[in-house]
């Protein structure tokens, strides 16, 4: 009944259209219409019937009963040839009456998209369009509907109107003429490719080419809300595609092209060049090398004296185009003395300017030199052939020694432009062995290797070496070697740095290994001094730090890794020997640095999916227990630096990076070692190294600083798989056993509380009912433990949220009833950012069970209860506490989480900023910086006032103690007029300017400089 | 570009941003024996929260003039060694910049000198008098030049002029509001 119920709908709209037929409305043709469609009567009766008012004198009457042929011949499928042909050449004729002009263009719209309409019409239906139809007094609609007839036939009946070719071609251009709405103009650019691609044009290319370059550039620009969704883009595309369409445009456009370059406004400028880079290769050689000096000219202008960056880098690519298009027949293997024309015109200009090299000019001009190397092979041997020598010669040459770092910069561009042009130029196959450089390699790398050898010229020839090496196939084997040699003299110079000696060594390391192991490695080691310089020898200190992260850039590759862990290790077992009181310090530091390296290098090769990181469980893992273990348990421990927590940690950090990597069975046998050692003191099967483990005293109950050794039994527990399963008879009691323990320890039960919470379920009831009344709630302990035991509590929690524990809500939820206790609520309060932020430990690395969306659950369930809690002004003490709360959970989620109740927030968060504790303080004003990134920034401005005057508070000196608090106070006010409208900010911006003079006077650089920016 | 250029083909030299990372590390390796984890690490910048003042030096006052845009090219000030560190003096709250036009004959020197002054005037305390000039000999209408830098209407204009306060190509957000 669909159908019905449209032409129900049609006939309404007749309805619309005619007011005053009201009267005269046939209750005939409504029965007709359903024994048309079920085919009981024929349209001829129809039409018949309706006799008088198709002929009635009176416009609306006549309009109407025309009408009712639109719906039938829609919905009509099975219609005899008879039909569509009576009611084409019906609705032709009515094109000649203006009233009925539009009614008779919808019909023949949908008529001609039948099956059924045939090729016959379209002569009939074209001439009477072109006879009868005005577009100049149509509206768009209308107008539209006349291009979509057009558009149909021409889509399928091509070769009619290619057969009336001329005929046709000149009556469409009239009709087409001065059509100006971006929605009809989509489907004449359609037509018009099909005509110019297809047709004969040869007598109408003056007349085609008006009607289509009358529309560039394109300068359309939607509204905002455009219905339509048509973009500068589409309509862009859409002509383009047109221009492009036939080289006989060639001759007329070139001259608009260049017009609109030189007067254009920049996206002008970018439009033509893009057009032209399209249209070059069409419009065809011969015009591109007849023009080509004009172009240049006009394309000069652009890179020399460029508007700004993009349009130069638009101008540069249809410099190369135009190279391309004019090159394109040279055979690929010409001799490249002999190039014509455009390319050796422009080499010679650009090569002039590159004698003055340290000039501003000399950079565009290299680019385009550079430019060239992508267009066609022969250009790019031509132009290496004259820029290379070139350039070794201005090098060479006595008087330009100032010059050179300028002159070295300029062949690095040229050897990065080459080695890039070698993916471009690939298509001639493998026989290439040859890179564009290779004849001019050895003079290069004479005077880049000379140029090493003055500081002033280590960066350029840094570079040029770098594109050298980057280059496949260009350097040999031995070459390489020679270019290491020459770069670790830099290296071991005390030079400043050495990043880009360091980029340099590590491309050569991907490629060539043995190199560096050879002969940098060794080098780098020996400067490492055995013993670690001492207290005030700072210049000696940061050469070793350099050396350490020299070797962190370099070691990751594989072989490379080896050998450092081999060293390093080495050197760290020569620090742990006993040692004066007053070497202690820099000693332990020194070892930290080591340790810290390993740890770094470790981290970026997890990042890079190294495979190898496992395989380290065996010698790395089990080298640093003993040196840690053997040196706690050795009877001179005091001399020893092994026991400062702060290298445990970071050897801890390491144990858990490699332990990670290995794989569950590895893991499984590690920890059975890792408890016996820990648990039975049986540790000979997890340290293993040439310090000798005291094996008098024994591992339990430990004094202070053997107990830091938890640490590491920690590191290596938190990243276990979940099927590994931890060696003691039962956990809940191992678990309580560990309780008391520190950060490591309680991080060790969250992560076995996660992954294996179905086998500690007693634990956490124990939890639950014995230690939060005995240790959280109990008001009778001391401050200090109660606080501690809330952080046991977050641990908990935390591993029970993040896997969807049953019994976390309960955990959680435990803690606001302490929020009215003055001595805890502030750390209970805070702890709810902490639970949910994420950390270190319970991550997917570290194969914690994780389950989706947690974040989200905990937060849709808690920030209703904290938001009313802060809002409830009836206990002042729990209103804080529930700040609190909120500040520190909105603070570590993610700003998608609580967007949706920004405008509850707001209030409560400027509220937050009075709050006394700094780190808060730091953080609320942070939650603000990250809700201005968004599209809802303006959310804040109905409060814009209040936040000016606490920012201004936050940020001056006098009034706020800490650093990070200006800072963030000042990069807040910084991006408030982005983000508010100006009116509501322009009665502070006096006092915020006069204000934030006073921070212009800060202390301390950091602020000064954030105080710049706002200003 | 309206009207003609002075000097179309300025030399440009290599800025010099590069040695500040060891030198950092020289720093941290006097102030403590123990190694941070490198910074990109680390969260953000590490600030200390210790009150130990650091005072305006030279490097500040340049840091905050290098990236000044000439007015005639695309390059900045510090590019064209039209202004360095060294050439900047700090006595007391007196500070004192010279810069050298590219070339002597520079019609813009008064710009380039104006555009040096608001930016600073906008950045540094108040309580610092700001002295102008161009270099010694650099310039051929020397005098000329430094009388109207250090002239109280033509810097009382400049302020005003979005042309001059922009060319440090930031647009300061709040005076720009309104």
């Amino acid at each position: 009944m669909d159908g019905l119920g449209k032409r129900r709908r049609d006939r309404r709209d007749c309805i619309r259209h005619a007011p005053l037929s009201v009267i005269i409305v046939p209750s005939l043709p409504i029965t007709n219409i359903t024994e048309i469609s079920n085919g009981s009567t024929s349209l001829l009766n129809v039409v018949k019937a309706l006799g008088e008012y198709l002929t009635s004198e009176e416009d609306p009457l006549r309009t109407k009963g025309e009408f009712w042929f639109l719906p039938t011949s829609q919905t009509r499928d099975s219609s005899s040839d008879l039909r569509p042909r009576v009611l084409t050449s019906f609705y032709c004729s009515k094109l000649e009456d203006s009233e009925t002009v539009v009614p008779a263009l919808k019909g023949l719209a949908s008529l001609t998209k039948l099956p059924s309409s045939t090729s016959e019409d379209v002569t009939s239906i074209v001439d009477a369009i072109f006879m009868h139809v005005k577009m100049k007094g149509l509206v768009q609609s209308v107008r539209f509907l006349v291009f979509i007839i057009i558009d149909t036939l021409m889509a399928r009946h091509r070769q009619v109107f290619k057969d009336m070719n001329n005929d046709f071609l000149g009556r469409y251009i009239a009709l087409v003429d001065g059509e100006k709405d971006p929605r009809n103009l989509l489907v004449a650019f359609a037509i018009a490719r099909v005509l110019l691609i297809e047709f004969d044009i040869s007598n109408h290319v003056e007349s085609l080419f008006n009607i289509t370059f009358c529309y560039f550039p394109i300068t359309f620009r939607p509204p905002p809300n455009d219905p339509y969704g048509i973009s500068t883009d589409d309509l862009r595309q859409a002509l383009r595609e047109c221009l492009n369409a036939t080289p006989a445009f060639g001759p007329l456009a070139i001259p608009v092209f260049l017009e609109k370059l030189a007067a254009g406004s920049p996206t002008t400028k970018r439009d033509t060049l893009e057009s032209m880079s399209i249209c070059f290769p069409v419009y065809g050689p011969a015009l591109a090398r007849s023009q080509a000096r004009k172009l240049w000219n006009a394309l000069k202008l652009e890179i020399f004296q460029p508007t700004d960056p993009i349009t130069e880098e638009f101008a540069l690519k249809t410099t190369q185009d135009l190279v391309k298009t004019i090159y394109v027949e040279e055979p690929s293997d010409s001799a490249d003395s002999n190039m014509e024309g455009l390319a050796r015109d422009v080499c010679e200009e650009c090569i002039m300017i590159l004698r003055e090299p340290e000039k501003s000019q000399a950079k565009p001009a290299i680019k385009v030199l550079c430019a060239f190397m992508s267009t066609t092979p022969s250009v790019s041997r031509y132009t290496v052939a004259q820029v290379a020598p070139y350039l070794v010669k201005l090098y060479t040459n006595p008087d330009n020694v100032a010059a050179r770092p300028s002159i070295l910069l300029l062949l690095s561009d040229l050897i990065a432009a080459a080695r890039d042009s070698m993916s471009v130029n690939k298509n001639d196959d493998s026989e290439s062995t040859e890179t564009p450089l290779t004849p001019f390699k050895d003079e290069m790398l004479g005077i880049v290797t000379s140029a090493l050898k003055v500081p002033a010229t280590w960066d350029p020839a840094l570079a040029c070496l770098l594109g050298m090496v980057s280059t496949e196939k260009l350097l040999s084997d031995e070459e390489l070697g020679f270019i290491v040699h020459n770069v670790d003299e830099i290296l071991s110079e005390d030079s400043e740095d050495g990043e880009e000696a360091k980029l340099l060594l590590v491309t050569i390391s991907m490629k060539a290994p043995h190199h560096i192991k050879e002969q940098t490695l060794p080098l780098l080691f020996s400067m490492l001094p055995d013993d670690a310089p001492s207290r005030d020898a700072a210049l000696e200190r940061a050469k070793v730090w350099r050396i350490l992260s020299a070797l962190n850039t370099l070691c990751r590759q594989i072989e490379l890794f080896e050998t450092l862990v081999i060293r390093l290790t080495a050197k760290l077992d020569l620090l742990c020997v006993p040692s004066a009181p007053e070497d202690l310090e820099p000693r332990a530091a020194y070892a930290h640095s080591i340790l810290m390296t390993l740890y770094q290098t470790i981290l970026a090769k997890v990042d890079e999916d190294h495979t190898d990181v496992a395989k380290y469980i065996e010698s790395l893992v089990p080298r640093l227990f003993n040196l840690f273990i053997s040196s706690a348990l050795s009877p001179n421990v005091d001399e020893l630096i092994t026991i400062d927590p702060r290298l445990i940690m970071v050897a801890g950090q390491i144990i858990t990076s490699v332990v990670q990597s290995a794989a569950a069975q590895r893991q499984d046998t590690f920890v059975q070692a890792l408890f016996a050692a820990y648990i039975d003191g049986d540790v000979e099967r997890i340290a293993e190294g040439h310090h000798k483990i005291s094996t008098s005293q024994h591992f339990l109950f430990p004094p202070e600083y053997q107990r830091n050794l938890v640490i590491l039994m920690a590191s290596a527990v938190v990243p276990l798989h979940k099927e590994v399963r931890v060696p003691v008879p039962d956990l809940n009691v191992f678990m309580r056993s560990i309780d008391v323990q520190r950060e490591s320890a309680w991080q060790m039960m969250s992560a076995i509380l996660n992954k294996r919470s179905a086998d500690t379920s007693t634990f956490i009831e124990n939890m639950l009912q014995d230690f939060w009344p005995q240790h959280i709630a109990n008001r009778s302990l001391p401050v200090e433990s109660r606080n501690r035991a809330i952080r046991v509590w977050v641990w908990i929690s935390k591993a029970l949220l993040v896997c969807n524990h049953t019994q976390a809500p309960q955990f959680t939820d435990l803690l606001f009833e302490i929020f009215d206790e003055e001595d805890i609520k502030w750390s209970a309060a805070k702890s709810f950012g902490d639970i949910v932020r994420t950390d270190t430990t319970l991550t997917k690395k570290n194969h914690a069970s994780i389950k989706m969306l947690y974040a989200q659950r905990f937060v849709g369930r808690i920030l209703p209860r904290i938001i009313s809690g802060a809002k409830d002004s009836t206990e002042p003490q729990k209103q804080i506490s529930y700040l609190v709360a909120l500040t520190s959970l909105i603070s570590s989620i993610p700003k998608a989480l609580y967007i949706h109740e920004m405008p509850t927030l707001v209030p409560l968060l400027v509220r937050g900023l009075d709050l006394p504790d700094h780190y808060i303080r730091c953080k609320v004003i942070d939650t603000f910086l990250a809700v201005a990134e968004g599209d809802s920034a303006d959310i804040v401005s109905d409060h814009a006032p209040s936040l000016i005057t606490t920012m201004l508070k936050n940020s001056s000196v006098a009034e706020m103690p800490s650093v990070k608090v200006r800072i963030s106070a000042l990069r807040y006010l910084t991006v408030l007029p982005t983000i508010v409208r100006y009116d509501i900010l322009h009665p502070h911006k006096a006092n915020v300017i006069k204000q934030l003079t006073v921070s212009l006077d800060d202390p301390k650089r950091a602020v000064r400089k954030e105080a710049v920016l706002a200003r | 570009m309206p009207g003609d250029i002075f000097n179309p083909n300025p030399i440009v030299f290599r800025s010099s941003t590069k040695s500040s990372a060891s030198s950092r590390q020289l720093l941290a390796a006097k102030k403590s024996l123990w190694m941070n984890e490198p910074s990109e690490r680390s969260q953000g910048e590490e600030m200390d929260e210790d009150n130990e003042e650091e005072l305006i030096d030279q490097d500040e006052i340049f840091e905050l003039i290098r990236h000044i845009y000439d007015p005639e090219h695309p390059n900045t000030l510090e590019d064209l060694h039209v202004v360095s560190a060294p050439q900047i003096d700090i006595t007391g709250n007196c500070v004192k910049v010279e810069f050298t036009p590219t070339v002597p004959h520079c019609g813009l020197s008064t710009l380039i000198g104006l555009s040096i002054r608001v930016r600073l005037i906008r950045s540094l305390p108040t309580r610092f008098k700001l002295d102008i000039m161009v270099k010694p000999g650099s310039h051929q209408s020397e005098h000329a030049v430094n009388k109207q830098l250090n002239d109280k209407e033509r810097v009382a204009a400049a302020l005003e002029n979005p042309a001059a306060s922009e060319n440090g190509r930031r647009v300061s957000y709040w005076e720009g509001v309104g």
